[in-house]
């Protein structure tokens, strides 16, 4: 369901959804993309599909996992990025799900709690 | 001429690129299959890349591939023989940030392609291998650069642009340790 009072200019509100997580976040996939936008993930890897069908995201394989990126062969990949870092700043509920994303490295067998 | 199987990628994109343009289509081949007629075959690609320059729908296209052999499955149009597939990405015809791009009309064969220069499709490999780390990019960059008289200052000044002087030097270097290989080759035969 649409929010009230958030704007859509990239065509679907999960679309400019997913690049302005991709502008805050560098990259991702689209299981990690569903959890931080709580979106279903059927309706991210539709908006993923029509983003790079467009040219603006593209993919490369890691193992089994598609991580995605804003192109950025994209002819106006800089203008774009500060654009959707710009529609970002005033989201403060997106950059403290971003916030809370682990990124750095876990050493392997490190236990997560006691 | 019909396509086979054992049709080349630049009759492909040859017989491609002129039913289009009898159709009123302007397209530009860009990409790999690009880079593989400048690199003479040194770079393969299975995928042939057109950048549509003027309105053109989506039956139109069908509707003047189809008489070459090609069906449209998604969006790419495949043919019942040739290896190869054909795409439309999206435009513009654009190298990183640069659009302005001047495309030139190189007879390739029998056929006359509009297509990226020499120097714009090592350009178009190496944004490839700039923002991806895409190696075997920066080898189809190489090998191009290697088989034509491609404008160093050209790609020097993008890739200031790009950001990425450094990486420049780095395939300079790769063209330059080519270049000694060959020549060593060319000695000890």
């Amino acid at each position: 369901m649409k929010l009230v009072g958030r704007s859509s200019p990239f065509g679907g509100e999960t679309r400019t959804r997913v690049l302005l997580a991709l502008a805050l976040l560098g990259e991702s996939y689209p299981r990690e993309l569903s959890r931080l936008l709580g979106k279903p993930l059927n309706g991210i890897q539709q908006a993923i599909r029509s983003l790079e069908k467009d040219g603006l995201i593209g993919g490369r394989s890691m193992g089994r996992t598609r991580l995605f990126r804003l192109e950025p062969r994209y002819f106006a990949a800089r203008e774009l990025e500060a654009y959707l870092k710009r529609l970002a700043d005033p989201d403060d509920d997106l950059r403290d799900r971003v916030a809370t994303l682990r990124r750095r490295p876990r050493r392997t067998g490190k236990p997560l709690t006691l | 001429m019909s396509l086979t199987k054992r049709s080349s990628i630049s009759d492909v994109a040859g017989v491609v690129s002129e039913a289009l343009e009898r159709a009123g289509i302007r397209t530009v081949l860009s990409g790999g299959a690009c880079a593989s007629i400048h690199s003479q075959g040194a770079y393969q690609s299975v995928d042939i890349d057109f950048i549509v320059q003027s309105a053109a729908t989506r039956p139109a296209i069908e509707r003047t591939l189809a008489p070459e052999g090609f069906h449209r499955r998604g969006d790419q149009y495949f043919h019942d023989l040739a290896p190869y597939y054909i795409e439309f990405p999206p435009g513009p015809v654009a190298i990183g940030s640069d659009y302005s791009i001047a495309p030139i009309v190189q007879k390739v064969g029998a056929y006359h392609i509009r297509m990226l220069s020499a120097t714009d499709s090592c350009r178009d490999r190496l944004a490839a291998a700039f923002h991806w780390r895409d190696a075997a990019a920066l080898r189809a960059a190489v090998e191009i650069a290697l088989r034509n008289d491609v404008n160093f200052q050209t790609i020097k000044k993008w890739s200031e642009s790009e950001r990425s002087l450094d990486k420049y030097e780095a395939f300079l270097e790769e063209v330059e340790k080519s270049k000694r290989r060959r020549r060593a080759r060319g000695r000890t035969r």
